[in-house]
């Protein structure tokens, strides 16, 4: 009997995080300094930060296969293989195995990238940072599509700077109302013909141009420095783990400062299957977790239970905490859960040569772009389709890889690829997908290895992805041209899926009623007040800029809401 | 100089029924490059990429790949003529072949098995390795010659495919051409080998910092990191 009571007191604590990605480690760090004893569930291995980045510090030579994928690793991870670089010797270690983890696709196609360990995506993201402006918050209600937000620019201002000033972000403050300006530490370098391209479309075409925004330390502070961050040392091989925590990552960053408040209980190999509902309080009265190596099965309780699993996951725990209450998932009176399911479409856009500066180069491989904010349907532009698009991209030397397709071997050959070549420049699109209730995922009847639903994916492109995609096209070259490059090649790749962008949003809307979304506006599921939702899965809609930052505002807000509540007892 | 005619004549006749029997026989099939960050993704070396795989498409395992020594003779005798040794080393000293005919093994399948040792026979029944030093050059120059035709087949765009990074696709209905798998192979087992690399580029693997350059002279060596 005491050994139970002991038990059930080992696993009790103030707050659940489930999820230790970009998130989670929100979650973690602000629960935490608020004084609560958190538990985060991180269903994969542990990676420790620096000595677990395995591939961080090797040369080119030793990736057996120069770092390409090789067959077999294509048929494991051919979820991962169509990003074109999760699978790749230098990065696989930290993506899933897709044939271990299945999932089924029924209409459309779902490209589900997956990285279960301490850190989750926040290790492999593109670390692009862009904040949402004031209409990517009402452009549901205006257009009638998909629900209204309840909450508004106002709302997330005070917590984007908030989270922007521990994360560190590096970029430049433009005053543009489509792109509002971050706390920023200083921007990275424009190459000569990006500037010149900058220029040229800013001139001829009236439109921004601007340098990525990055969180990437390029002037760190105490708080940096303090968790043990240093500067981007330029290496440009982020995805493999930076051992100088440059970049912003659970690891590097949030889980380290909850870490020092000696209030963080950090549980590995945690598969999170489902939140206990009490039907009497009304309330999730804990989580129970299956060991991804034992398959045993173990509960863990708390007074709050933040779920930041990644959208997809998040809103399938839900789904699978079935109670009297709630037969058909946790929160899920609207039937909303599981729809919706949005991301950015990319695979579109226009690469050309650049004629002339010869005798501009760089030294150093940036971490980074340039960023064309969205100017379609913006102020008294009008498109035949809403919402619109930003691009990435950049101008680089090329270097002994256009050895491959030109002419030419032998001595001089040999000799002339030891050189920088021409220049080339390039943008892709990320266009917003709208909310659409039919693009969505159901708990199939097939188990996976640990005896949980396998998901199911129906989502595709709408015609309003489809008509935007060809202007992406079309406007990248329309820019390269403005700036004078030659060889313009506009492209619009045909196969690609939701999800590709890695980017997944919905499935758990933030909306004004229980009848029609999840979560309030404070990330509460409606009528499970004691469970909040912070990731990706609460998006009523998608903007067209990067969606981590939004994450992270998020997810102190609701921290701070969820603390208060505590202490008013409302939880 | 007659070997090399007859040469020329079989790899374009040659080609084009054997295109004409892989039309009528497979499906076209949708071949997706795959990017190569290693150096950080600021190029990539267009290759071919497997078939998208999809759950429960098991049945293109890569068949077993090998050259004979013959074969394999051919191969270095190429590769040493894309990348030969000079004052720097050249593709055999970098082991070049043998980094080939692994990457073929482990990384293409049965379409560019299948160019590739087309490729390899053409030139042992041209007597390639019979030929002097020039003959054997201008062999390769018809040959890169012929190869272009046949890769207007295939169309190579630079895809932007996520944050900061991009890739080059190269999608065609039939294997990659014997010329195009020795070029980019050779290149990119020299370029980033350890030999290679310290005898052609300035290595940098920590910049440090991001920094322009705006008088650059014609003889700078490319930065890689």
């Amino acid at each position: 009997m005491n050994l139970n009571i002991d038990a059930i007191k080992g696993q009790t604590f103030d707050a659940i995080v489930i999820g230790s990605g970009i998130s989670g480690g929100w979650a973690a760090k602000e629960l935490t300094e608020k004084g609560l004893k958190v538990a985060v569930l991180e269903r994969g291995r542990e990676i420790k930060h620096i000595e677990g980045y395995e591939t961080a510090n090797k040369n080119p030579w030793e990736f057996d296969h120069r770092g390409r994928p090789t067959n077999m690793a294509a048929e494991e991870y051919w979820a991962g293989m169509r990003t074109g670089y999760t699978a790749n010797e230098e990065h696989r270690y930290l993506f899933e195995n897709d044939k271990q983890n299945p999932y089924l696709e029924k209409r459309g196609g779902f490209d589900w990238t997956r990285a279960y360990h301490t850190g989750g995506k926040s290790l492999l993201w593109g670390r692009q940072t862009y904040r949402w402006n004031r209409e990517d918050f009402l452009a549901n209600e205006k257009e009638g599509v998909g629900t209204p937000w309840p909450i508004g620019y106002d709302d997330l201002a005070p917590w984007y700077s908030y989270v922007e000033k521990f994360a560190g972000i590096s970029g430049q403050a433009e005053g543009l109302d489509v792109l509002p300006d971050s706390e920023f530490m200083p921007a990275m370098q424009m190459t000569a013909p990006e500037t010149h391209f900058k220029n040229a479309v800013n001139k001829k075409l009236g439109r921004a141009v601007t340098v990525g925004r990055v969180a990437h330390l390029t002037n760190p502070g105490k708080q940096h420095t303090a968790l043990g961050r240093s500067s981007c040392n330029y290496r440009n091989k982020c995805m493999r783990g930076c051992p100088y925590g440059a970049y912003f990552s659970s690891l590097s960053a949030t889980l380290p400062a909850a870490m020092r408040t000696g209030r963080l209980t950090m549980v590995h190999n945690a598969i999170a299957a489902e939140i206990i509902y009490d039907e009497a309080t009304q309330k999730a009265k804990g989580v129970r977790v299956i060991d991804q190596i034992t398959n045993e099965s173990k509960e863990y309780f708390a007074k709050i239970i933040f779920v930041n699993a990644g959208a997809i996951q998040s809103t399938s725990i839900l789904m699978n905490s079935k109670s009297n209450r709630y037969q058909n998932g946790l929160g899920n009176d609207s039937d909303q859960l599981g729809r919706n399911i949005m991301d950015h479409h990319l695979g579109v856009g226009a690469s050309a040569t650049v004629e002339g500066f010869e005798k501009d180069y760089m030294f150093g491989n940036r971490p980074n772009g340039l960023y064309i904010p969205r100017f379609q349907n913006w102020g008294k532009d009008k498109r035949a389709y809403s919402r619109g698009f930003g691009y990435q991209g950049g101008a680089s030397r090329e270097g002994w890889g256009r050895g491959v397709g030109a002419d030419g071997f032998g001595a001089d050959f040999k000799e002339s690829l030891t050189h920088p070549g021409q220049w080339t420049v390039g943008f892709g699109g990320f266009g917003e997908i709208l909310p659409n209730p039919e693009n969505r995922f159901v708990l199939s009847a097939q188990k996976d290895k640990w005896g949980l639903p396998v998901l199911e994916f129906s989502a595709d492109f709408g015609q309003n992805e489809l008509q935007m995609r060809e202007d992406m096209m079309n406007e990248a070259a329309t820019m390269l041209e403005a700036a004078g490059f030659k060889n313009i090649n506009a492209y619009n790749k045909q196969d690609t899926h939701i999800g590709l962008g890695i980017h997944e949003m919905g499935t758990a809307r933030m909306g004004t009623s229980v009848k029609n979304s999840i979560v309030n506006k404070h990330n509460q599921v409606h009528e499970v007040k004691n469970v909040f939702m912070t990731d990706g899965a609460a998006m009523a809609s998608a903007s067209c800029v990067n969606p981590s930052l939004t994450y992270m505002a998020m997810t102190a807000r609701a921290a701070d809401f969820a603390v208060n509540e505590l202490k008013k007892k409302n939880l | 100089m007659k070997n090399v005619i007859k040469f020329v004549f079989r790899l374009i006749l040659g080609d084009y029924l054997e295109q004409f029997n892989i039309k009528l026989m497979m499906k076209r099939r949708d071949a997706i490059s795959q990017i190569a960050l290693l150096l950080g993704g600021a190029f990539t070396a267009p290759t071919l990429m497997a078939m998208d795989v999809r759950k429960g498409n098991t049945s293109i395992v890569a068949a077993d790949f090998s050259l004979t020594d013959a074969q394999r003779q051919i191969v270095s005798a190429v590769a040493e003529h894309i990348i030969p040794r000079t004052s720097t080393p050249g593709a055999i000293d970098a082991g070049v072949p043998a980094f080939i005919e692994m990457m073929l093994k482990d990384c293409y399948k049965k379409p560019e098995h299948n160019s590739f040792l087309k490729g390899v026979n053409d030139l042992a029944k041209a007597n390639f390795l019979a030929q002097p030093a020039a003959g054997q050059v201008a062999m390769l120059t018809l040959l890169e010659a012929n190869t272009k035709d046949l890769m207007k087949s295939y169309s190579q765009k630079k895809i932007k495919v996520g944050d900061n990074v991009d890739k080059d696709t190269l999608e065609g209905a039939n294997g990659v051409p014997f010329w195009r798998l020795m070029k980019e192979l050779t290149l990119l087992g020299y370029y980033t080998s350890e030999k290679g690399i310290e005898a052609s580029f300035v290595y940098e693997p920590v910049p440090g910092k991001f920094e322009l350059i705006t008088d650059m002279k014609p003889t700078q060596k490319s930065f890689v990191y």
